[in-house]
C-alpha cells in the first residue's frame, strides 16, 4: 500500500491515516498547482474527516543544494490547515453532511461542504473535499510474498486489493504564483495533527511507499530486528528529522534498499564504505518535489530528484500525478536502478482513472450491496 | 478525589481532543462497509479479517448489538477453518468466543496459539482479560501488573485500571484513571469512553451513585450512543429517583438494542412505578428474548436472565437455574451473590 495502514497508529484510527499525496501542476491551467492529500483506507460510504484532528498540507520552496545531490529547503513554510466539524444532518442519500474550511498561509478561511463536487474558492485557493475512488494501486499480497520468499513474486497479472475502495480526499488548487511564496520549485508533505492548543503529529507523508515497502521490514535490519519503526517515523517532522533518531532510519533503509537491489542477482546500488546505499538519504528527505513552472506530466515522479542524483537539469514538472503507476517505477528503481527489464506487479491501473478535471479523483465506487 | 471534582478529561487542559462520538460511530461503520463485502467474497487477507472482527464487536460492545457479537464470531469460526495454523487467527476466536463466555473453549484456543509460536506478550493480555471475567484476579493482577510495568502504554494501564475497579481496589483505580486519561495519544473516543464505565461501575457496585452517575454520564458524552454507559446511567438515576429520565434512556435502547437487558430494566422501574401495562409489555418481550438467547448462548446470558427472572421476570425457580448454570461457568463474587439471591427468592416464595 502507498501509505495505507503505515504503522500501528494509523491501524488503530484510520481517519488519521494518510493513504497518498499527490503534487502535480493543473492539466486544466499552467497558472495552477494542485496538492491533493488521501485519508482513511478503504472508507465506507459513511465515512467522515474526524473534528479532533487538522488536516495540514505544508510547503517551502525548494531549490538544488549547491553540491547539486540534496535539495535546499527555504526556512519560509505554507500551510494549508483543513478542520471540519461534526456533522449536522444528512443529505438525500442519507449520507451525513459535514462543514469544513481551510484555512491559507495567510489566515484567509475558505469554508466548504465535504462532498460537494464544485467545492469552494477565494482567493485564489479552490478546495474540494470528499470520498472519492482510490486512485492507488498495487498488488500488497505479492509484495509481502516477495519479502516472505526474497525472490520476486509479481505475476504477469497482478490482484489489487484497493480495487473499488474509497478514501477521503482533499484537494487543493491553487494559483501558486500568488498563494504561495518563492518557487516554483516546491517540497510538500502532508501530515495530520491532534486539533488544539497541543498539536500532536500524528503521521506525515511525503513520497509514497517510503513508510511500508521501503521502511516496513525489520527482516533484515542489523540494528533493529524488532522495532516497529514507523510510528517513530510518522512523529517526525520532515523538514527536520531528530537526530536522535535518524540513524535508526538510515540503518533500515540501508537493509531494505540493499534487499531490494539484490533481488534480481546483482548489485545496480553499490554502498558506499560506511555501507550506505545511494538512495537513503534522498528517501529521508521525504516530501514530493514539484516545478510548479514545468506543464503537467503524466509520469514524472522522482524525475527532480533522478536529475539531481545524475547532475543535470530536470525536465518535468516532478511531483506526482495521480494515475502514474509508481509502484512498477520504485519496484525498478530499488530493484535495477533502470539498468534493466522494468519490474511490474502485475496491476496496471485502478478501478477508475482520475481524470484531469477538477478534483481530478474519480467520484467514489457504490458500495457493494450485501 | 477525582470523581467528587470532575470527571478526568473532560476539561482538563492537558487532554487531547478526541473525535466527536457521532463522527467516529460513523467511521466505525465506515471502516466495516469497507472491509466486509472483500470477506464474504473470500477476498481478504488474514489481517483485514482479524481487523474486522474486531471493528464488528466494538461496534456491538457500543451499540449493545448481539447480532455483531455473533457475526463476530461467525467469522472468527470460519477464518480459522480456513487458516487453522496462523496464531492470530485463533487467538481472534479465542476473544470471540471469551464474549459468549466460552471461556474454556477460549483458554485451549490461547493455548493452542502459543503452540504455533505466537509472542506470548498477545496471549497473556487476552488470558488475563478471561482470568478477570472467570474471578481468577490474582491470576489477572499477575500478567496485568507484569505487562504494565513492561510497557506502559495505554490500553496496559487502561486494561490494570479496569481490573482494579473490579476487584473494588478504588484507590489505586483511582490513582491510575486521571493519568491514564492524560496519556492517551489516540483520538479515538472510544479507549476513554470505555475506561470511564470501567470506573463507572466500580462506583455503582459500591454503592457510589453520584459518582457512577457523572461517570457514566461522561462515558455517554464521549460516545452518545454508547448503550452499555446510558443504561447504567438510567439504572443509577432511576436509584437516585429521577425516573422519568431513566425511562426516557431505557425506551430507546429497549428499542434500538437486541440486548434484553435494557427491556428488563425498563419493565422493572416501570413496575416499581405503577406502571403495569407497559411493565408488562417490555416485561414479556425481555422473556421472549432471554429465552432465545440462553438456547443459544447460556453462558453468556445466564447471568443477566437470572436476574431478570429474580425481578421483573418474578420467577424465582427458573432464576435458580441459570445463577447455578451461571456459578457453573465463572465463580465470580458476583456470580456467588446471584445465586444467593436466587436461593433467597426461592426460600421467600415458599
Amino acid at each position: 500500500m502507498s501509505d495505507h495502514i503505515s504503522g500501528p497508529r494509523a491501524i488503530a484510527d484510520p481517519v488519521t491515516d494518510i493513504t497518498d499525496v499527490f503534487a502535480f501542476p493543473s492539466p486544466e491551467s499552467p497558472r495552477h498547482l494542485v496538492l491533493i492529500m488521501n485519508v482513511f483506507p478503504y472508507a465506507g460510504p459513511s465515512a467522515c474527516f474526524s473534528d479532533a484532528v487538522t488536516y495540514r498540507l505544508r510547503v517551502r520552496s525548494v531549490s538544488i543544494a549547491l553540491d547539486k545531490r540534496a535539495f535546499a529547503v527555504g526556512a519560509e513554510e505554507l500551510s494549508f490547515d483543513c478542520t471540519f466539524d461534526v456533522p449536522a444532518g444528512a443529505d438525500s442519500g442519507g449520507q451525513p453532511v459535514q462543514q469544513g474550511r481551510c484555512t491559507m498561509p495567510n489566515g484567509a478561511i475558505v469554508p466548504f461542504r465535504v462532498n460537494d463536487e464544485n467545492g469552494a474558492e477565494t482567493e485564489g485557493l479552490h478546495v474540494f473535499a470528499g470520498q472519492r475512488s482510490d486512485p492507488f494501486f498495487l498488488d500488497g499480497p505479492m509484495a509481502a510474498q516477495t519479502l516472505a520468499t526474497r525472490q520476486l513474486a509479481f505475476k504477469q497479472v497482478g490482484s489489487d486489493r484497493l480495487y473499488g475502495k474509497n478514501v477521503l480526499a482533499i484537494v487543493l488548487t491553487m494559483e501558486w504564483a500568488t498563494v504561495l511564496k518563492g518557487g516554483p520549485m516546491f517540497a510538500v508533505v502532508c501530515e495530520t495533527l491532534t486539533s488544539g492548543k497541543r498539536p500532536i503529529r500524528l503521521e506525515r507523508v511525503g513520497r509514497p511507499e517510503i513508510k511500508n515497502i521501503s521502511l516496513g521490514a525489520k527482516i533484515f535490519d542489523p540494528v533493529n530486528r524488532d522495532l516497529e519503526i514507523r510510528d517513530l517515523y510518522n512523529n517526525e517532522d520532515a523538514f527536520n528529522l531528530s537526530e536522535h533518531y535518524v540513524g535508526a532510519y538510515r540503518a533500515r533503509l540501508n537493509a531494505n534498499l540493499a534487499f531490494y537491489d539484490g533481488l534480481d542477482g546483482k548489485t545496480d546500488w553499490p554502498l558506499d564504505d560506511h555501507g550506505n546505499h545511494p538512495l537513503t538519504e534522498l528517501l529521508l528527505a521525504d516530501y514530493l518535489v514539484v516545478d510548479a513552472s514545468k506543464p503537467f506530466c503524466e509520469t514524472s515522479y522522482l524525475e527532480i530528484e533522478q536529475a539531481m542524483l545524475e547532475k543535470r537539469e530536470h525536465s518535468t514538472c516532478g511531483g506526482r500525478w495521480l494515475n502514474e503507476d509508481v509502484v512498477d517505477f520504485i519496484l525498478t528503481l530499488y530493484v535495477n536502478a533502470g539498468n534493466g527489464p522494468r519490474i511490474r506487479d502485475g496491476v496496471d491501473g485502478p478501478i477508475s482513472w482520475s481524470s484531469k478535471v477538477c478534483p481530478y479523483m474519480a467520484p467514489p465506487n457504490r458500495p457493494e450491496v450485501a | 478525589m477525582i470523581a467528587a471534582a470532575h470527571v478526568a478529561g473532560m476539561d482538563d487542559i492537558t487532554m487531547l481532543p478526541v473525535t466527536d462520538g457521532t463522527i467516529a460511530l460513523l467511521n466505525l461503520r465506515a471502516q466495516i462497509d469497507g472491509l466486509e463485502p472483500d470477506v464474504r467474497r473470500g477476498h481478504a487477507s488474514i489481517e483485514s479479517r482479524i481487523g474486522l472482527i474486531e471493528l464488528i464487536t466494538l461496534r456491538g460492545l457500543i451499540l449493545g448489538h448481539i447480532a455483531d457479537y455473533e457475526r463476530a464470531e461467525e467469522i472468527a469460526e470460519q477464518l480459522v477453518r480456513e487458516a487453522a495454523t496462523d496464531g492470530t487467527a485463533v487467538v481472534a476466536r479465542a476473544r470471540s468466543r471469551a464474549v459468549f463466555h466460552r471461556f474454556t473453549a477460549a483458554l485451549d484456543d490461547l493455548d493452542r496459539a502459543e503452540r504455533l509460536s505466537l509472542d506470548a506478550e498477545i496471549t497473556n493480555r487476552e488470558r488475563a482479560a478471561i482470568f478477570q471475567a472467570l474471578g481468577r484476579y490474582d491470576e489477572a493482577l499477575a500478567i496485568r501488573e507484569e505487562a504494565a510495568g513492561r510497557r506502559a502504554s495505554f490500553e496496559n494501564v487502561a486494561a490494570l485500571i479496569g481490573l482494579y475497579a473490579e476487584r473494588g481496589e478504588i484507590d489505586a483505580a483511582e490513582r491510575m484513571y486521571a493519568d491514564s486519561c492524560r496519556r492517551y495519544r489516540g483520538v479515538s473516543p472510544f479507549p476513554l469512553a470505555l475506561l470511564d464505565f470501567q470506573l463507572g461501575l466500580m462506583w455503582m457496585n459500591t454503592g457510589r451513585l453520584d459518582d457512577a452517575r457523572r461517570l457514566f454520564d461522561a462515558a455517554r458524552r464521549r460516545v452518545p450512543a454508547y448503550a452499555p454507559a446510558q443504561g447504567h446511567l438510567a439504572e443509577v438515576e432511576a436509584e437516585l429517583g429521577d425516573i422519568e429520565s431513566a425511562v426516557a434512556r431505557l425506551y430507546s435502547l429497549a428499542v434500538s438494542s437486541d440486548d434484553p437487558d435494557y427491556a428488563a430494566q425498563l419493565a422493572r422501574i416501570l413496575g416499581e412505578t405503577g406502571r403495569a401495562h407497559e411493565s408488562r409489555h417490555w416485561c414479556r418481550f425481555a422473556a421472549a428474548r432471554y429465552d432465545e438467547l440462553v438456547a443459544c448462548h447460556p453462558e453468556a446470558f445466564a447471568d443477566h436472565a437470572a436476574e431478570f427472572w429474580l425481578a421483573a421476570g418474578a420467577n424465582p425457580e427458573k432464576a435458580l437455574r441459570l445463577a447455578r448454570m451461571n456459578v457453573e461457568v465463572r465463580k465470580t463474587p458476583r456470580a456467588y451473590g446471584l445465586l444467593a439471591q436466587a436461593v433467597a427468592a426461592l426460600e421467600e416464595k415458599a
